[in-house]
């Protein structure tokens, strides 16, 4: 084992005018406080482009996302917003966990809690999930919930563009997307909910590697998120 | 690729930097021991990876076991 401490690269998108508070260790220890060693987060836009980098104050346990962000992000409608955080294998021995909380402020639409996507790192060979993490699913409930679906892909890499496939499985047709993402940036796919009277039953998102994946809904009328979850490995 | 970038983690799973490895395909020693997992288990660096691996010259198929 390495001397290092073990890493952890987690990613959310931002939108402006929401609660967006994320805890930066959610394992809580009523004998020990549990700290990572660092927490750094980075911002993008859409084309990659590096808006900021900012150390977190390793001891604080909650992050005001939309504080931190909204002066940042300027003009966007939405960010990539990257956790890279550094841990001492001894104090988590499974990972850190972030999980989040995000409200439009003002909406009616209930808050919603997601637990913030993992994609570099956290899964250390114990786990036993090796190779399959960049075929990943999600399925929708068979009757309608959100108004309007999408999904969100990220890239996380430095160095290397990504060519997901995002097939969208319908009651008995599918339709497979391809999608270009150059490094550190990300897209927002809209999911039509329906086709030729067929509800949208499940998403798949094949890669060469994992990326950042969140299936969104929207209320129609407001485009207010009632929906924000992490699609999960299809296979283990 | 830019110097500053060396002590940068590659694999957040091996805890590879990027020097490493440099160094080890340098040497003919990658992959070193214990890093044999490199790019394989969470596999969200696998894509920088491989473009590593090609730009420092080393062999560039992730082996299965």
């Amino acid at each position: 084992m390495s001397n290092r401490p073990s890493a952890l690269l987690s990613a959310t998108f931002w939108e402006p005018g929401y609660e967006h508070l994320v805890e930066s260790v959610h394992q809580r220890d009523p004998e020990a406080a549990r700290h990572l060693a660092s927490l750094d987060v980075a911002i993008h836009d859409e084309q990659g482009k590096e808006l900021a980098s900012l150390p977190q104050d390793r001891a604080s346990e909650i992050v005001d996302l939309d504080r931190i962000v909204r002066d940042v992000a300027g003009t966007e409608h939405r960010v990539m917003v990257l956790f890279d955080a550094r841990y001492d294998e001894r104090i988590f021995p499974y990972r850190p966990h972030h999980y989040a909380y995000l409200h439009r402020r003002g909406s009616t639409a209930p808050a919603l809690y997601y637990a913030v996507n993992a994609v570099l790192g956290g899964v250390p060979d114990r786990i036993g999930a090796a190779r399959l993490n960049n075929f990943e699913t999600y399925v929708f409930r068979a009757s309608p919930f959100a108004e309007r679906y999408s999904v969100l892909l990220g890239n996380v890499a430095r160095f290397s563009p990504a060519e997901p496939e995002v097939t969208l499985y319908y009651e008995r047709d599918r339709e497979t997307r391809t999608v270009t993402l150059g490094p550190k940036t990300h897209v927002e796919l809209d999911l039509p909910a329906e086709r030729e009277g067929q509800r949208l039953r499940r998403l798949e998102v094949k890669s060469v590697f994992r990326l950042a994946t969140y299936v969104v809904g929207r209320r129609a009328a407001s485009g207010d998120l009632v929906l924000f979850d992490h699609l999960f490995t299809y296979f283990k | 690729m830019p110097e500053g970038l060396d002590g940068a983690l590659l694999c957040y799973c091996t805890n590879v930097t990027i020097a490493e490895l440099r160094e080890a395909c340098r040497s003919g020693r990658w992959p070193l021991p214990g890093k044999e997992e490199t790019g394989r288990l969470c596999t969200g660096c696998a894509g920088d990876l491989l473009m590593c691996l090609r730009w420092f010259g080393a062999e560039t198929a992730l082996r299965d076991r």
